[in-house]
């Protein structure tokens, strides 16, 4: 038995000689929650039908529970789409139980699941109404249910929040966390960083269908740029004082009597460092913060040093 | 196969749950009753028309003109007369006959005749079916005098009061030639009062001709029947008796035609409705998610076949009524009109029916399979519609030959073209009963069948690129232009 619900080794593909995914490899262990990260057009989605045998690769192979990804295979992997959608003319009841029976579950059970799920997620009233009188955030939870009703061992949701108002965003973050506590492993993609650390065990981090990074939130934090903010009344030669440490850059203050500094700290320098420098020099500091590392700060840190022009692109998509 | 079967399942039952199904299922019995019926409700509704009759000349030719048109109207009511009455037995029918031609030149002897064949009550109808057009007194004796009256802005007295003039007929002298007719009514598209006239007077004048040259009246009448009878023999059929073509010969080859209609019909409707399913499908973002449960080719399957079983459950529902139709009127039929009763048993041969029913899975299969193909590259129906014009105009070419060798099914061209896989089926199933060589039969099958696995290859690798959007209409636009280019 392998310990790996997925494998991927070497995947390539490309559409009309335009390179979509080069030379992916990354693995997700079973029981954990995975998130495939990277921007719009990274080739996610790409990524995850190649994973799923749904579209061939021109290189490389896919292992799902250690074998090819076969229909058995399939059958027990719960697959939530970007491109997501239902029979709209269809109930909610009788969509929830088309999936589960494609997917080997047999009819009466189905329709156990069917309701116990609708139940379950607040849609008991909704279940014999069709997906086209049910509003958007209704039908997406349909979707959710769908993909949930063989009980599977292996969910994969490919932007699962994209679309969702923050209500239905907590909500099916909660679901994550429902189904890896069920002991399912999970992988789901995303361009929105928050998620991944809220919710991941293990991160994969992929830029223009290359892998900038795979492994635990924290060492991909690590990669961040560890940075200090410095509010200050005094006259004293802070930028002077401070560049030691790493590199220092004037910055608006809060208020109009001080000034600023952004600390970007260089490695092997530390915040304690700057604040006993500040300290033995007498700095009276208005502001001493050290600003906690985010995981869009790690990706574009650790994009840049594949590739700068990226980076500034990432950069900009984040600012706007 | 059990995907295969649920994907199949979804198709069937969403198309059976709409009314447009149902819908289908009542309007063709209903559409045939109506169509079927049709000439007789127009008959039935058509208004009484007046006419008058001039004679210029004073020879008394208005009465000769009428006296044809009374007699070809009491033609029709006696062989109407004989119709109803084969229903009531040959008894009631020689009654009823000889109560009718009581009076030899008019319809006085109709209600004795309707009395004996127990239908009296609708003697009043009966009569007037046959007599709407009926001869009134000329208000004026000129053209310009009865313009007022055709323009309808005087009325005529008639026997059921103040009435419209719907013709008028005014025979003078000719200026070449004896009699002339001129024939006047604001309905131009019907003239046949006027033609009607007009060979009565024919009749009258070839006849006056030949008495004026010293002929015998009996001689005349024999020169009329000189005209010789035609006979249409089939020499494959044994004996002279048996060897005599009738209505019922001719029903399969009649038959035949009609069902290579009906099949290309059916089968475009069907494949239409393949392509406006996996349209909606693609549009709301299913596929990607039937993917992740089924292959490609498992959904193909499925979604064919799910398509195949609505048109079967039409076909057994229509062919249920017909079959009902046929066991309920077809006795009474018999009885009626014998020889029409023969002839549609003899169109309903078994063995065009078996072969319409293949013809009818592969021609499906092979359209069904590049209709999904096409609308696996389209996103909206217009999208569809591009792509489909040049491939529709190709695909229709059976049917305008068909519709030119309605009688020539057999000319080598039609022969030809029906080696054309993706027309064969249409073609072969009309050529049938021409009983073309068991070779040719076997031949084109397997061509049309190597076709049919290969369109569903090709259909299958298309629909493998355009359902993920990884090919769309652009993409056969991109194609076909590199083609131009190299071509240049």
């Amino acid at each position: 038995m392998s310990e790996y619900a997925l494998e991927v080794r070497g995947l390539s593909k490309s559409f009309s000689g335009k390179p979509a995914v080069s030379d992916l490899s990354f693995a997700v262990r079973e029981g954990e929650i995975t998130g495939f990260l990277g921007p719009n057009g990274a080739g996610k989605t790409t990524s995850l039908r190649m994973a799923l045998g749904i579209i061939q690769p021109d290189a490389g192979q896919s292992r799902l529970f250690g074998g090819p990804p076969t229909l058995a295979a399939l059958n027990r992997v719960g697959f939530l789409p970007e491109e997501r959608g239902v029979y709209r003319k269809m109930t909610a009841e009788a969509v929830i139980i088309l999936f589960a029976r494609l997917k080997g579950v047999p009819a009466e059970t189905a329709r156990q699941r069917a309701w116990a799920l609708l139940e379950r997620f607040g849609l008991a009233d909704a279940g014999r109404k069709k997906i086209k009188e049910l509003s958007k955030g209704m039908a997406q939870k349909v979707q959710i249910i769908a993909a949930l009703a063989h009980e599977p061992d292996f969910v994969i949701l490919d932007e699962p929040f994209s679309g969702l108002d923050p209500v239905n965003q907590a909500m099916l973050e909660e679901i994550v966390r429902e189904q890896a506590a069920e002991g399912r492993t999970i992988l789901f993609s995303t361009h929105v960083m928050q998620h991944a650390e809220r919710l991941c065990d293990q991160i994969v981090l992929v830029a223009r269908g290359r892998k900038v990074f795979d492994g635990k939130v924290d060492e991909a934090l690590a990669a961040a740029p560890r940075q200090v903010i410095i509010e200050t009344g005094c006259d004293s030669d802070v930028a002077a004082l401070l560049a030691p440490f790493g590199t220092v850059e004037a910055m608006t203050a809060d208020r109009a009597e001080l000034k600023g500094w952004r600390v970007t700290l260089a490695p092997g320098s530390d915040a304690q460092d700057v604040l006993k420098a500040c300290v033995d020099a007498q700095v009276k500091l208005a502001r001493f913060e050290p600003i906690r590392a985010q995981l869009q700060d790690a990706f574009v840190e650790l994009v840049s040093r594949d590739d700068p022009q990226e980076a500034a692109e990432l950069i900009k998509e984040g600012e706007a | 196969m059990v995907k295969s079967y649920l994907i199949a399942r979804r198709e069937y039952l969403s198309y059976v749950a709409t009314w447009g199904f149902w819908l289908s299922l009542i309007s063709v019995p209903v559409i045939m009753v109506v169509f079927g019926s049709l000439p007789l409700l127009v008959q039935s509704s058509q208004p009484t028309r007046y006419y008058v009759i001039i004679d210029e000349t004073g020879a008394g030719y208005d009465d000769i003109v009428q006296a044809s048109l009374e007699s070809g109207r009491r033609e029709r009511a006696r062989e109407a007369l004989t119709l109803i009455g084969r229903a009531a037995g040959d008894d009631a029918l020689q009654r009823a006959l000889a109560a009718f031609d009581r009076d030899p030149v008019g319809l006085e002897g109709l209600p004795a005749a309707l009395a004996e064949l127990g239908v009296d009550e609708s003697a009043g109808a009966f009569a007037e079916g046959f007599g709407r057009q009926v001869r009134v007194t000329a208000p004026a004796q000129s053209a310009e005098g009865l313009h007022p009256y055709l323009l309808g802005q005087r009325s005529i007295d008639t026997p059921t009061g103040p009435g419209e003039l719907y013709g008028a007929i005014i025979i003078r002298q000719g200026e070449d030639r004896p009699l002339a007719v001129d024939y006047l009514s604001v309905n131009i598209a019907e003239a046949d009062l006027g033609r009607q006239a007009r060979n009565a007077l024919e009749r009258r004048l070839r006849r006056d001709f030949l008495v004026e040259r010293g002929l015998q009246s009996a001689d005349i009448d024999q020169l009329n029947a000189l005209r010789p009878p035609v006979r249409n023999l089939d020499p494959s059929s044994g004996d002279e008796e048996d060897a005599a073509v009738t209505l019922a010969d001719r029903a399969p080859f009649a038959a035949s035609i009609m069902l290579a209609w009906v099949l290309w019909i059916s089968v475009f409707s069907v494949a239409n409705m393949l392509l406006t399913s996996l349209i909606e499908e693609k549009s709301g973002k299913i596929l990607e998610v039937l993917l992740s449960t089924a292959r490609f080719h498992e959904i193909i399957i499925g979604k064919l076949a799910g398509v195949a079983a609505v048109s079967f459950t039409l076909f057994a529902v229509w062919g249920l009524v017909g079959g009902l139709a046929m066991v309920v009127g077809g006795a009474a039929l018999a009885t009626v009109e014998p020889e029409l009763a023969q002839a549609i048993t003899a169109a309903i041969e078994p063995g065009l029916l078996l072969a319409a029913l293949g013809y009818f899975v592969i021609g499906y299969l092979m359209f069904g399979a590049i209709f999904l193909a096409i609308g696996s590259l389209c996103e909206t129906l217009q999208e569809a519609q591009s792509l489909m014009s040049p491939v529709i105009l190709f695909l229709m070419a059976p049917m305008l030959i068909l519709a030119v060798s309605f009688t020539s099914m057999d000319s080598a061209f039609v022969q030809f073209a029906s080696w054309v896989p993706v027309w064969t089926p249409f073609l072969m199933m009309a050529r049938l009963p021409y009983e073309p060589g068991l070779t040719e039969i076997l031949a084109t099958s397997a061509l049309m069948l190597v076709t049919m696995v290969a369109v569903l290859w090709g259909a299958a690798a298309v629909f493998r690129q355009g359902a993920l959007s990884q090919a769309n209409v652009d993409s056969v636009k991109r194609f076909f232009q590199r083609k131009k280019r190299k071509s240049g």
